[in-house]
């Protein structure tokens, strides 16, 4: 070590510590970070591009141009709910236990950071990594469908080359009823609740990573609490009189509220007020998750 | 004002369903003038990570209240004027010594051209100028120590808590750290240090507490408690042997007598950096 003079001190004038998002903001950034140097994450991006990318062979199965678009955006969109679902699970499952097993915890929490702001900012990093994720996925589906409609319209096009006006006519209604199927809102609301589904799955494993310090257990849980919340309809309807069996299932998000790709598949428009509301719900729902972790976390001996 | 003040800290943990509860403290009364250094000692399961927990509200008291400068530890303004170096510390071992303490930097508050300034101060402090660019995989466990100390440093706190601060490191590395801790007694700065090397926290403290079963059993200034003062020793040079039983024989005469007579030996360290320093190649460290 060399003998540097003595370092002027920073400013010190505070005497108050109020909640800081740019705190949050810091540990998100890293936490993102280090999410994306992650193998496992890595791995399931990898897989759902992969599968993104081979929708456009499996299309080439179907009859009609309406069919073979139905079948990308089904399986595409089908990918992006299972993926993100995935990458929520497994992306925040571990961030808490590996601060406490690394020790950064100590450093951070040492320094004038409250747990609050510690706690958002790993949740915050969770949520990063999920909007990074999807739209990554979602830029492999629209590449996807691009390339799927340049071919057909060349197809459509050359097919009735040099045929008569109507035949012509005929085409063009038809590259017209492509481009309104690839260009269809109903994706992007999607698409929408699908992230807020994510980050709903990614509050629900953070919950249970509060208290738990066991990487499967923080994989497991959160995971039947979703199969749980994706049957919640079928179970509110068959248990309905049965006060106990409601009053846990009040308690477990309704996750097949989010699930739209099948309506947009049968044709069927989506309201965006609809949307609205499902986005409301999860967003409700995680504040009062997220609030629950602190609170739990706040108490919790590291 | 106290830098640290506890009184009546009490921890237990709980051990499970039908186990009991393990006092891992008992009562503490500490206090840790303002620029001081005080050596906290004792065996393993002593205490003392416990106490330094409590301290920073890592985990909460079973009884008892610990304070910061008067500010009680569960409030996050008790640690504006707190660096902590965590015993063995982990850091993100894909950022760079530099990006390691802009993290910390900017959870402390601090931005742009002044965090810019206190990182090469830092830095330039702790030895690593040079490895400011290389990440954290790539530091040896006395250059991440180091790094360790820079970002307890960063926001210029008035109090350090470290434990075991040379744990692992070598003998430059240890008497680098050692040096710093007296630099940092010279700037003002209060230092709590926990560690089990005994003659490194002579060297450095000024006032030690032993823990032991989580009980304070011995506290006192470090001199003091060293030194003892029914024997006296003198060392002189070139005495000639006659000279010397003259010495023997009035040291006998006044009532005296001579417990031992040998030749003063100089420590393994001193031997060790002595034969570093000679060695025209440099001290052994690769930064």
């Amino acid at each position: 070590m060399t003998n540097a003079a003595a370092v002027p001190a920073p400013s010190s004038s505070h005497d108050r510590v109020g909640f800081s998002l740019n705190r949050v903001s810091v540990i998100g950034v890293n936490t993102l970070t280090e999410a994306i140097r992650q193998k496992v994450f890595i791995f399931l991006l990898l897989v759902g591009l992969v599968f993104i990318g081979s929708a456009i062979f499996f299309s080439q199965y179907s009859l009609g141009e309406q069919e073979q678009l139905k079948v990308i955006k089904d399986t595409c969109l089908g990918v992006i709910s299972v993926i993100s679902t995935l990458i929520a699970i497994v992306g925040t499952a571990q961030l808490l236990p590996s601060e406490v097993e690394n020790r950064t915890i100590y450093t951070i929490l040492a320094k004038p950071v409250r747990r609050f702001e510690f706690l958002l900012g790993k949740f915050y990093g969770s949520v990063l990594l999920l909007v990074l994720s999807m739209a990554a996925m979602c830029l492999m589906f629209g590449a996807v469908l691009w390339i799927k409609e340049q071919s057909m319209i060349r197809e459509l096009s050359q097919t009735y080359l040099g045929e008569t006006q109507a035949a012509t006519e005929q085409a063009n209604q038809q590259i017209e009823q492509v481009r309104i199927a690839v260009l269809d809102v109903n994706m992007v609301k999607a698409v929408l609740t699908d992230l807020v589904k994510a980050m709903l799955v990614a509050s629900v494993t953070l919950l249970v990573s509060t208290f738990s310090t066991s990487l499967v257990f923080n994989v497991a849980v959160p995971f039947m609490i979703y199969m749980a919340g994706m049957l919640r309809g079928t179970a509110v309807e068959m248990w309905s009189s049965h006060r106990l069996a409601m009053a846990v299932l009040a308690i477990v998000p309704d996750f097949g509220l989010f699930s739209l790709a099948d309506d947009i598949n049968l044709g069927n428009l989506v309201p965006w007020a609809h949307v609205d509301q499902v986005i409301v719900y999860g967003l409700a729902r995680m504040v009062v998750i997220v609030v629950a972790a602190h609170l739990i976390f706040s108490r919790r001996e590291i | 004002m106290d830098a640290i003040r506890t009184e009546q800290l009490t921890k237990k943990y709980d051990l499970g369903w039908r186990k009991g509860r393990l006092l891992a403290l008992d009562k503490l009364n500490l206090h840790v003038h303002e620029g001081e250094v005080y050596g906290l000692l004792g065996p393993n399961g002593s205490g003392k990570s416990t106490t330094l927990k409590l301290i920073l509200d890592l985990i909460s008291p079973t009884d008892g209240s610990a304070w910061l400068f008067d500010v009680p530890c569960n409030n996050v303004v008790s640690r504006l004027h707190v660096g902590f170096l965590p015993e063995n510390p982990y850091f993100y071992r894909y950022l760079t010594g530099a990006e390691t303490l802009v993290f910390y930097g900017k959870l402390c508050g601090m931005s742009g051209s002044s965090l810019k300034q206190r990182i090469e101060e830092l830095l330039e402090l702790v030895g690593l100028t040079r490895a400011r660019d290389r990440q954290l995989s790539g530091y040896s466990k006395g250059m991440l120590q180091r790094i360790g100390l820079a970002q307890a440093l960063i926001h210029d706190p008035k109090l350090l808590l470290l434990d075991e601060p040379t744990a692992g490191v070598d003998p430059i590395g240890s008497k680098d750290i050692r040096d710093l801790i007296l630099r940092l007694k010279g700037m003002g700065k209060t230092v709590l240090l926990s560690s089990h090397l005994l003659a490194q926290v002579q060297d450095v403290c000024d006032r030690i507490g032993v823990l032991n079963l989580g009980q304070m059993i011995l506290e006192g200034d470090v001199k003091s408690l060293i030194s003892d003062q029914r024997r006296l020793s003198i060392t002189v040079q070139d005495l000639p042997d006659d000279a010397r039983a003259r010495v023997e024989e009035a040291v006998r005469s006044a009532g005296a007598s001579i417990v031992s007579v040998e030749h003063p030996q100089t420590t393994l360290e001193s031997l060790f950096l002595e034969a570093l320093k000679k060695d025209e190649r440099g001290m052994g460290r690769h930064d």
